[in-house]
């Protein structure tokens, strides 16, 4: 009796398994799948009604995105540059930064890790407005010195955070080890801290770029014609008149593969960041 | 092997962290080649001391000096001190190979030079087949071997280990105290030695010093140190099990035991006249007799060869070493007498030695 | 420390420091600064001190009280929302053996895209009325048609809905991950206990996962409070003030009316908020801790 009970409710549970399953990727893989669709369709072809699951598929949205008039190639250009720089320079100030602070006993240790985490909790629009103010007034609007700038001032705080949180987590001994061994300091995070804080770093590297890419409100307000990251291409495609949904379908993914490829092949050191930072408390994303 | 001698002296070392004194006017002297050993309960400062004369600590007064230059303030790189840590700090990213060799490459030694010197090491601690292996790979012994090889590569005048066995297994830990001592004699370098356990420091050390709450209360050699307990704390801790100790009344010769009829007549008179004392007796130098310190049988552990009974008196138990294993009934009331020759008497205010 | 060392570490930390220092202290002066002036590019002519009279304008201001009970509810019902659905899948899928690395996937990809693609994607693709395919289908189904992003209260609702949608996945993982760390052998004592699953969950599994949900509870209303790229996509804060959190309410006055001092006075009461929460929540955080 016990069995027939057993075997039902665990069929039950099966089916409940499953049907949430397909509920889960359903609901967040489909928005992502109908673009592709849509992506694919011309733009005749998506203003049919009602809308079709079968037609004939066309890569043409995909050359207008990237070769036509309104090509967001030089967009993808600009994202490039600025996002790397960003992340570059991030991490070459933020590392040596993260480990002073993480191992020397400066005074005021704590009240800079407060100060730190402060900081990112203030909102955007806090920031855009005296930017847009201070590099209006010297000449950097749509310059990528200013982006690249204003980029770092929320990349830094952040990366420095994460990448201290990763070195506390090395033993005091394994320093101390290396002193003893005749390493002088820099001796001592060349060989020995960096190869173990390479995670972190990989972790800290992808938050920097996905953050530096996807970001809108800075890249709208402080850029212009010259400096025009992908973000802000996508309204290439939106006019008052129409919005061209099939090219934008097809731009916005061509705008967002680099993250997506990102976020598959590196989604094991995401999710290792984000509860990294789940459990030491803040970070954006 | 350098011709330096590595002799150590520790002058009023000071040491606080915040609030707490970690070392209060340390005084040491550690001759040339010697295996010295820094024992005490946890918190009493042996690693403290260890840290200073490694320079991973700087004290807040006090000198050190080795072979008579003072290195007080000289940073650990250049002391010429190898150091193996209570957790090896072995680099989890290097092989044992790159581990071992790494204070080589630190310390400018020719590249083609090192991969000879870190077999010679490795070989001398039977880990040469290992080389190419990653520490996590390895298992306790290994990895400590490993720390060893390490700190030797470096032919360094002073080796200092920081409670090195306490993460091995107990048979582990018997076998490779044997072997340290080996190394220590083959290497021929003054080594010191920070433990908790009382019994490895008196198998392996040649002197040793005991520290309590941050002082050194006693240095000697290990028959010294048990012999001649300089405090009540000091016979407490050394030897297994340890020192019976008792309140008792002191007049003259003799001495009587509180809360008891027994009494006897030390062969030699102290130098206190009268008062109260705490007296010393080691479990093997009680004996049973017919008359004597009146006690009710507690508990026997049977050794195989030997037995230990602990035997209640009043509110203490008191331990005796048996030579031999017999029958005892449940809660026997049995009498004890003491070896006079073997009776250790302390101050009762102060816990110092009286003689 | 060694005299050297402390140079060593000086020459390390100076330019991240001063950066830091610079770029982050120096604006938010800044702006406390502008709100205290008028700063109005469209109308030069009134540029000057003003005290605090942008901050009583807030005060008086019935649409800077609008937008306030906006951002509470929006960071509210987000915020729970991602709690409860993000749990729930995870409790879920734990409970599936093997293929978790498919659910995995799915939630990367919505919390690695931009906001703004985001936004456009729902507004159009999604929502549009008669194309978009959610609007189609709740057409075909039979409900009527829904202004999803043209009437009040659906907007609100929609935008809602988009920030669920794209950060619930972030919640999902992170739970996700906590539930994985818990021992199993608790769970095996409390079955020898009798205790039940609806038992087990309330007295093991929450406690041990609430350090977790409340860092959760932490980041995601943090996010919420400065959304700013997804809803301007969607509906720029319409229709009329429908969805204008004070975050697009201060941007829509500085940028658009170019009014920058009162601007930055809104500015400064979303910070103070911010810091408020957060202050609230990381309290409530560590009394839990000790």
């Amino acid at each position: 009796m016990a069995t027939a009970r057993h075997r039902s409710s665990a069929l039950r549970r099966n089916i409940l398994l499953f049907a949430t399953a397909i509920l889960v990727l359903v609901v967040w893989a489909f928005p992502i799948i109908w673009a592709v669709i849509v992506s694919l369709k011309s733009e005749k072809e998506v203003l049919a009604y009602p809308p079709r699951v079968i037609f004939e598929p066309t890569f043409q949205n995909y050359l207008d995105a990237i070769f036509g008039g309104l090509s967001i190639a030089p967009s993808l250009v600009t994202s490039l540059i600025i996002a790397t720089a960003t992340t570059v320079l991030t991490i070459i100030i933020a590392v040596p930064a993260a480990y002073t602070f993480a191992r020397l006993d400066l005074r005021g240790k704590k009240w800079l890790g407060f100060y730190t985490l402060a900081t990112q909790m203030v909102p955007p629009v806090g920031l855009v407005i005296p930017y847009f103010l201070i590099l209006n007034k010297i000449g950097w609007l749509d310059s990528y010195q200013g982006m690249i700038t204003v980029y770092l001032t929320f990349s830094l705080p952040f990366a420095i955070w994460l990448m201290v949180s990763y070195m506390e987590d090395i033993p005091r001994e394994m320093e101390e080890a290396a002193l003893l061994d005749r390493a002088n300091r820099f001796e001592t995070l060349w060989y020995v801290i960096l190869p173990q804080v390479r995670g972190g770093i990989a972790v800290t590297v992808i938050f920097i770029f996905l953050n530096a890419w996807n970001e809108f409100l800075f890249a709208v307000q402080l850029g212009g014609n010259t400096v025009r990251p992908v973000t802000v291409a996508m309204y290439n495609f939106i006019s008052v008149e129409q919005t061209l949904w099939a090219k934008l379908s097809a731009a916005a993914l061509v705008a967002m593969l680099p993250t997506i490829i990102i976020g598959i092949v590196a989604q094991k050191w995401i999710v290792k960041g984000l509860t990294v930072g789940a459990i030491k408390g803040g970070g954006r994303l | 092997m350098t011709d330096d001698k590595g002799r150590i002296q520790l002058r009023g070392i000071h040491k606080s962290f915040g609030d707490f004194e970690a070392l209060k006017d340390v005084n040491l002297d550690i001759a040339a080649r010697e295996f010295f050993a820094l024992l005490g309960p946890s918190g009493s400062g042996k690693s403290t001391t260890l840290r200073v004369i490694a320079g991973l600590e700087t004290p807040d007064s006090g000198t050190m000096t080795v072979d008579g230059i003072d290195i007080t303030h000289a940073p650990p790189g250049e002391r010429d001190v190898a150091m193996v840590f209570q957790n090896y700090a072995l680099y989890p990213h290097m092989t044992l190979g790159e581990n071992i060799g790494f204070p080589l490459k630190m310390g400018g030694v020719p590249k083609r030079d090192i991969p000879g010197l870190v077999r010679d090491a490795a070989k001398r601690l039977k880990i040469d087949q290992l080389l190419h292996r990653r520490p996590g790979q390895l298992s306790g012994g290994q990895q400590q071997r490993c720390a060893l090889a390490r700190a030797i590569v470096r032919k360094p005048r002073l080796f200092l280990l920081d409670e090195p066995l306490s993460n091995l297994d107990a048979q582990l830990r018997l076998d490779t105290r044997v072997e340290l001592k080996n190394l220590h004699r083959s290497l021929d370098v003054t080594t010191i030695y920070v433990t908790h356990d009382q019994e490895e420091a008196m198998t392996i050390a040649d002197r040793m010093a005991i520290f309590m709450d941050g002082e050194i209360v006693q240095v000697g050699t290990p028959q010294e140190v048990f012999d001649r307990p300089n405090t009540v704390k000091v016979a407490a801790f050394i030897g297994s099990p340890p020192m019976n100790l008792l309140p008792a009344t002191l007049d003259g010769h003799r001495v009587t035991v509180t809360g008891s009829g027994y009494s006897f007549e030390l062969p030699k008179a102290p130098d206190r006249t009268s008062g109260s004392v705490t007296i010393g007796i080691r479990p093997s130098h009680i004996h049973l007799a017919e008359t004597g310190l009146s006690t009710q049988l507690f508990l026997t552990e049977n050794l195989g060869e030997t037995m230990l009974l602990n035997l209640r008196f009043g509110e203490k138990m008191i331990k005796l070493r048996l030579p031999d294993v017999r029958h005892f009934d449940d809660t026997e009331a049995l009498h004890l007498a003491f070896d006079l020759d073997h009776v250790h008497l302390f101050n009762s205010q102060s816990g110092r030695r009286i003689d | 420390m060694f005299s050297k060392e402390r140079n060593f570490a000086l020459l390390l930390v100076s330019p991240g420091l001063l950066v830091l220092l610079i770029t982050t202290t120096f604006p938010l002066v800044y702006l406390v600064w502008s709100s205290f002036q008028t700063i109005n590019l469209g109308m030069p002519f009134l540029n000057g001190f003003a005290g605090l009279e942008n901050y009583r304008q807030m005060l008086g201001d019935a649409d800077f009280w609008f937008s306030l009970k906006l951002t509470g509810i929006y960071t509210f019902s987000t915020v729970f929302l991602q709690l409860v659905f993000g749990l729930g899948l995870a409790l879920l899928v734990t409970q599936i053996p093997s293929g978790q690395w498919v659910f995995r996937i799915v939630a990367i990809l919505p919390i690695v895209l931009a906001p703004v693609v985001v936004g456009l994607f729902w507004r159009t693709i999604m929502l549009a009325p008669e194309f978009g395919i959610l609007d189609f289908v709740v057409r075909a189904l039979g409900f009527g048609a829904v202004n999803w992003l043209g009437a009040p209260i659906p907007a609100l609702v929609s935008v809602i809905v988009i920030h669920t949608w794209q950060w619930t996945p972030f919640a999902f993982l992170v739970l996700l991950a906590s539930l994985a760390a818990l021992p199993p052998d608790v769970y095996e004592a409390a079955k020898i206990d009798r205790a039940n699953a609806f038992q087990r969950f309330f007295y093991i599994t929450l406690p041990l996962i609430r350090t977790a949900v409340v860092i959760v509870i932490i980041m995601r209303s943090m996010i919420a409070l400065s959304a700013f790229a997804a809803i301007f996509a969607a509906t720029r804060g319409g229709p009329g003030t429908a969805t204008e959190i004070l975050n697009l309410y201060a941007y829509k006055t500085s940028f658009i009316e170019l009014n920058f001092g009162y601007g930055s006075a809104l500015a400064v009461a979303l910070l103070v908020i911010t810091l408020f929460v957060s202050g609230v929540l990381f309290h409530m955080r560590n009394a839990r801790r000790g």
